[in-house]
């Protein structure tokens, strides 16, 4: 009895540490990835992506997406920080999975990687669309287009695709130009337009359309042009990153290592720009880059250091914030010229952009408007790829009190001068009236 | 007609010329007084239409400071004059006294209005 029970206590005190290895709030990376796959040879065959994960420090766990025994939670906590889904034909997870559970991983701040490929499953399907993502429905469309294909096409039905069309943001994408184009090679998605935490990634050039390749075109295709979404990101309002991508083999050796030329350009490319493009789409999504903190409002009056309960009206006041940036190992000060602070009630009634210093201190001063009521100090920063800041504080403002008003109004002053003219004047008149001759 | 007008006027204000200089000196210094108070509340009225009433009580306690003690004066006046038989029995001092008096109430109530 006491060996089990001593045996449990030293098991569970080497399990506390493994349950500290997820991501938190100071270390916002993420940890343990779940690589759901439903053929054991992706393995192989993606490995180079695999690679640079394993080698960025991720926790990659390989299952089969239909294994029994897979779980996300147990006993409430969350086992894994990431998940990536390669399994495009799957009707049906296994083990406690399904698409609400994933809705709800999603829900948790976690981050997702979602492919589908020429045969995406309604599974898959349903899972995009809680993203705002919907792949086409005709299951047997493909992304063809006839002037971006890549020229190395062996099956010559130009559904291997150059793409180019990236989002310009160096969050997303890292700040070195992407030369090559990506080889792209999948079923084509348009967005949500309701929806407007999802947008773009990689487009389809205006050329492309979403067909079955191997029949020939009865009516015109639904999906056309650049409403055609290759790629697609998500970042939810508590900043989880979910990556919606058409085609499996964009992620494949095979396409990373080809070379690339566009049809009707004359560059040709050693190396695809695939490699590249995963690499920086994985370090954005899995929170290595692009996530903010931001410390405390803090503001007082100009001259003091405390923070009062209470201003008054056209009071001076200086309001600063700290904003840092993960880089992937540790806080950085972030630098930017467009954070604003709003002094709000019902409606801003000062707003002013915040300046920089190299320390990641953000800061201005104004004075309080001629209003008085309960305001807040808010800073509302949302830029893309960027994590949602969301800050706010109260604080009343008083009107002045009957003893702070000017003691002398200086438009009044030749009415004080009248009075006291009449009463010298009545004064010396009444010495001469007295004494005159 | 018209030149008879003119002549008429004329001769009034040479009448009411010689009438003036005939009173007594001390009405004459009430009268220079009169005078200088109203002078001194027309300029207020007309800083006031330039400027706009925003004291009001500041201009309303300048105003009646000026007429106040203007009327005041007056009444002295009135009570002093030789001529009048209703006051003939009124010593001259006592009406001074009440003069100042008055006066010092009016300016007491002005400065607690002129804020």
């Amino acid at each position: 009895m006491m060996n089990l029970s001593r045996s449990v206590a030293l098991i569970s005190l080497f399990l506390l540490p493994l349950l500290s290895f997820s991501f938190s709030v100071d270390n916002p990376t993420d940890r343990r990835v779940l690589v759901l796959l439903d053929d054991l040879s992706l393995k192989s065959s993606h490995s180079i992506f695999f690679n640079t994960l394993k080698s960025r420090g991720f926790d990659l766990d390989f299952k089969l997406a239909d294994d029994s025994k897979l779980a996300l939670q147990r006993y409430g906590q969350y086992l894994y920080d990431g998940l990536i889904i390669f399994a495009p034909s799957t009707e049906r997870l296994g083990g406690s999975l399904d698409s609400k559970s994933i809705a709800d991983f999603v829900d948790s701040g976690r981050d997702l990687i979602l492919s589908a490929d020429t045969s995406a499953s309604d599974l898959i399907r349903s899972i995009a669309t809680e993203c705002g993502v919907d792949f086409d429905e005709d299951s047997s469309a493909m992304v063809i287009d006839h002037t971006s294909f890549s020229v190395s096409d062996v099956d010559g039905d130009h559904t291997l695709i150059a793409a180019d069309d990236l989002v310009k943001s160096d969050v997303i994408l890292g700040k070195a130009k992407i030369e090559a184009p990506v080889l792209f090679r999948g079923v084509a998605h348009s967005l949500n337009p309701t929806n407007n935490l999802v947008f773009k990634v990689l487009s389809a050039s205006p050329s492309a359309y979403s067909a079955n390749p191997s029949s020939k075109l009865s009516s015109p295709p639904q999906l056309t042009g650049s409403a055609i979404s290759l790629v697609s990101v998500l970042q939810a309002r508590n900043n989880a990153r979910v990556v919606i991508s058409g085609s499996l083999q964009l992620f494949s050796d095979r396409l990373i290592r080809s070379g690339v030329q566009k049809a009707g350009s004359h560059n040709q490319y050693e190396k695809s720009g695939n490699e590249q493009f995963v690499t920086e789409l994985s370090k954005w999504v899995f929170h290595e880059r692009g996530h903010l903190k931001a410390g405390s409002l803090v503001h007082h009056r100009v001259g003091e250091t405390d923070e009062p309960a209470i201003y008054r009206i056209k009071d001076d006041l200086e309001f600063s914030v700290e904003i840092y940036e993960w880089s992937g190992k540790s806080w950085e000060p972030y630098v930017a010229n467009d954070v604003q602070v709003q002094f709000y009630m019902m409606s801003p009634y000062v707003l002013k952009t915040l300046s920089a210093d190299k320390k990641g201190l953000f800061h201005t001063s104004f004075k309080v408007p001629d209003v008085y009521g309960v305001f807040q100090f808010k800073v509302e920063y949302e830029m893309l790829g960027y994590t949602t800041l969301s800050l706010s504080k109260q604080i009343p403002v008083r009107p002045y009190r009957h003893n702070e008003y000017e003691r002398f109004i200086p438009t009044a002053y030749p009415y004080y001068g009248a009075c006291f003219t009449t009463m010298a004047g009545f004064f010396v008149f009444s010495f001469v009236y007295l004494y005159h001759k | 007609m018209v030149k008879s007008t003119t002549k008429d006027a004329q001769d009034l204000f040479h009448s009411l010329r010689s009438t003036y200089v005939a009173t007594p000196t001390n009405l004459k210094i009430i009268d220079l007084y009169v005078c200088f108070a109203v002078f001194t509340a027309l300029i207020q009225v007309a800083y006031m239409a330039l400027v706009g009433s925003f004291p009001f009580n500041s201009f309303l306690s300048g105003v009646l400071s000026c007429i106040g003690t203007a009327v005041l004066a007056v009444c002295l006046r009135i009570q002093v004059n030789k001529e009048n038989k209703e006051f003939k029995d009124l010593a001259p001092e006592r009406a001074f006294a009440d003069f100042v008096l008055c006066n010092l109430v009016l300016h007491l109530v002005i400065i607690n209005f002129l804020g």
